[in-house]
């Protein structure tokens, strides 16, 4: 199960897994955004390389009009998967404060 | 040890992590490790199901445990010879404008498992990693 949707104060909210198979999913719903910045990550349980591709391609688009994508509340598991992928350097993670 | 075949299509993720999870929960297996362990068997399906998208083949995945080590083991059946632990490198120190999504799966399932180990035989590729748990 994955869902992808803005919560009440625009920010973007996924929750769920995000996987090879939902990556379609959340790639249309990103896109859809012209400006999309913090992305709640409290209850995505689960990233695969798939959505790691979400989220840089996403972050490469917004670099084009200087903004981009906060992600906050993630995971321990999810923080060190976007470590050891590099995105710690292009990408503001952080607790959500 | 427990086994089955499942459909090239991305469409079969759900199937899979339904039958790891059931495995996970007959083993005891703790959640931080189920996570690695379903990432990167979604790593290496996938890349299975990218990379030879007309095979008519399932794909087996084999799951065991023996101690405090799982071992999940996926065979593509009638495919050409690809050793992933030879897989290059992709440059995570690149600025975002030189990144690329793609490469990076193979490249985190080395990172997080205890082991990668690659078999070819018979036209017969076999995937093994080995993960210790709690």
């Amino acid at each position: 199960m994955f869902e992808i949707r803005l919560g009440d104060k625009g920010e973007v909210v996924c929750e769920g897994r995000l996987d090879a198979s939902q990556a379609a999913k959340a790639q249309v719903f990103l896109d859809a955004l012209a400006a999309p910045d913090v992305v709640d990550m409290a209850k995505l349980e689960y990233i695969s390389s798939a959505g790691l591709g979400v989220l840089l391609r996403t972050q490469k688009r917004l670099l084009q009009t200087g903004g981009g994508l906060r992600l906050v509340n993630a995971s321990r598991h999810i923080r060190d998967i976007f470590r050891y992928s590099g995105f710690d350097r292009i990408f503001q993670i952080d607790d959500g404060t | 040890m427990i086994s089955a075949r499942f459909p090239r299509s991305f469409d079969a993720l759900d199937q899979i992590f339904e039958f790891t999870r059931r495995f996970y929960d007959a083993e005891g297996v703790p959640d931080e490790d189920r996570l690695v362990l379903d990432f990167c068997l979604e790593e290496i399906f996938t890349n299975c199901v990218k990379y030879n998208r007309g095979n008519p083949q399932e794909i087996e995945l084999e799951l065991d445990r023996s101690d405090d080590r799982v071992q999940a083991r996926l065979t593509d059946f009638d495919v050409e010879p690809y050793d992933v632990t030879r897989a290059p490198q992709v440059d995570i120190s690149l600025p975002l404008d030189q990144r690329e999504p793609g490469g990076l799966g193979l490249q985190l399932i080395r990172r997080l498992v205890d082991e990668l180990t690659y078999d070819y035989t018979n036209r017969q590729s076999r995937i093994t990693v080995t993960k210790n748990v709690g």
